[in-house]
């Protein structure tokens, strides 16, 4: 088994006023449905969701110049992360399929996370 | 990996929180911050849904009605600090002192009814339309969407959008909500404020929407901010008591109105050990405060006519001459086409299907029947009854042709295949 990494871009996150409370909750329960599915097959290794309204600084450069605010539109901004168990790739982004982020246009980005050799 | 997580479980969430967690804070912070201020309060509120929405994600904190609660306190501050402009219309909201501590009076559950009564009043404005009035009600009391609001009325997003947009332009230029305990201009929109609530219970109870999960929590908003109502003026009060009984005898029968598969199914087919006893009981309560009062209003009325047909073992055994009277009264009180179709329907089966017959067919020209579906279904049924199935099934397609919700126009379809398989069958025997 191999570590991935889901990063979480836009959706309820970045559609405000869009959905109404009853909506909101509805998709709510969808996620937890969804998280548990992942938590009781063992895959769910922990998720460090992102506050809301997204706030934030970004440095940047030998300079580390610095501006106020996460730096994308905001189907881009990232709402959170989870690292998940699979036995590839492919196994990876087929778990996150039943993900309730795309019911908003959002997106689950997939990558593995380096594995250090045991020395 | 997620050891003790799976055993803990997640907690499960109240069905309804978030929407009536949107109504308590909404109606608390337009209370708090003025009504100039109602965009800002919805975005607040809607903004701490949407950190519950990330924060919960491995499932709800142990009290999340709490977690809501102290979310919206926080972002409130923090906004009210970064703006001086509240400063100037609330002195208290200037000093770290009071700030605090004014946002957590303002957001306690005790103050969450007036905040919805004065937040209510304020809407009933005589400037703003009754339908304006029922949008601006499911939009801030009922927290629906501009979107979930087009689907009931059946009309476009933008058209409620610009409804929404005028109210609040209107709203916004109050200074306060007002107090409707003392304000004897707040409390002279008291009938206003309750046919604004028929209104409301009506498109729960006969609304145009598809989706049917939006209108039985529809009729309950309606019948929990007229029970609201009952904590203000002891005049009025029999009145509202009258009110409240018609939405819980109605709300009673919702169950059984609609089929397994999604059919409108009329009162004679529906199954009364279905309808629900405690609505029933609790309407049974209010009907009796209501005739404290000394005056007979329409809303009592209707009440006593909804009683009846509760109250009856079946169609053939409910009272249609007490029906009839009550009908009779209404159309003294509140003259309308639709108590007028009403009224006919019922004399029909005190006094015969002819009788019914000259009663609808009294009413053909009123404009407003025209295109009313239940015109023409009263019509057709009656016409099925005595077995002139011509007629009848001319008045069925009328029927289908006018229905506004998909469940309705399935049954008149349903009838009119009826007669297709009479007529298929008729020539063979």
């Amino acid at each position: 088994m191999a570590k991935f990494m889901y990063i979480f871009r836009g959706g309820g996150y970045a559609t405000p006023g869009a959905l109404s409370p009853s909506e909101l909750q509805q998709h709510l329960s969808r996620w937890n449905d969804w998280t548990n599915g992942l938590l009781k097959a063992g895959r769910h290794l922990g998720g460090q969701p992102l506050a809301h309204p997204p706030t934030g600084k970004t440095l940047r450069g030998r300079e580390r110049s610095v501006t106020d605010g996460p730096y994308a539109e905001s189907k881009d901004l990232v709402s959170g992360t989870v690292i998940v168990e699979a036995a590839s790739l492919e196994e990876a982004a087929q778990l996150a399929r039943d993900c309730p982020i795309f019911e908003l246009d959002g997106s689950v980005e997939v990558r593995p996370v380096l594995q250090v050799p045991n020395g | 990996m997620g050891d003790g997580m799976e055993s803990a479980g997640p907690s499960e969430l109240v069905e309804d929180l978030f929407r009536r967690e949107w109504t308590h804070l909404v109606a608390a912070l337009v209370r708090l911050l003025g009504p100039a201020q109602l965009a800002l309060a919805e975005d607040l509120v809607h903004d701490s849904l949407l950190s519950a929405l990330q924060a919960w994600q491995l499932g709800p904190p142990d009290n999340p009605k709490a977690w809501l609660l102290q979310t919206a306190k926080h972002r409130a501050i923090d906004r009210i600090r970064r703006d001086r402009r509240f400063e100037a219309a609330r002195p208290e909201l200037g000093s770290e002192w009071t700030l605090a501590r004014a946002v957590e009076l303002a957001l306690s559950p005790e103050a969450d009814a007036e905040n919805q009564l004065a937040l209510m009043f304020a809407i009933c404005d005589e400037a703003l339309s009754p339908e304006t009035h029922v949008t601006l009600i499911l939009r801030l009391l009922c927290g629906l969407s501009a979107a979930e609001i087009a689907r009931a009325f059946l009309v476009d997003v933008q058209t409620i959008d610009r409804r929404l947009h005028r109210a609040r332009t209107r709203l916004e230029q109050l200074s306060e909500l007002g107090d409707p305990r003392s304000a004897a201009e707040l409390r002279a929109r008291q009938p206003s404020l309750e046919q604004a609530l028929y209104l409301l219970f009506n498109e729960g109870y006969h609304g145009a929407s598809a989706e049917a999960p939006l209108q039985p929590a529809t009729c309950a908003d309606a019948l929990r901010l007229a029970e609201l109502l009952l904590s203000l003026d002891a005049e009025a009060r029999p009145r509202v008591h009258a009110l409240a009984a018609l939405f819980c005898f109605n709300s009673a029968r919702l169950a059984t109105r609609v089929d397994d598969e999604g059919v409108f199914l009329p009162l004679g087919e529906q199954d009364r050990s279905r309808w629900n006893r405690d609505l029933l009981e609790r309407g049974i309560r209010h009907l009796g405060s209501s005739a404290e009062g000394a005056t007979l209003t329409r809303w009592h009325l209707e009440a006593g006519i909804a009683f009846e047909h509760t109250r009856a073992p079946s169609v053939r055994e409910t009272d249609w001459e007490r029906i009839v009277a009550y009908y009779d009264a209404l159309l003294g009180l509140a003259p309308s086409p639709v108590v007028a179709l009403n009224r006919g329907l019922a004399l029909a089966e005190l006094q015969g299907l002819d009788a019914g017959r000259a009663a609808l067919a009294a009413l053909a020209d009123e404009p407003k029947l025209a295109t009313y579906s239940f015109f023409w279904a009263g019509r057709a049924d009656i016409e099925r009854r005595a077995g002139r199935n011509v007629e009848a099934r001319a008045f069925y397609q009328r029927a289908a042709v006018c229905a506004r919700s998909a469940a309705e126009r399935r049954s008149y379809e349903r009838r009119l295949r009826e007669f297709e398989l009479c007529s298929v069958r008729r020539p063979d025997r």
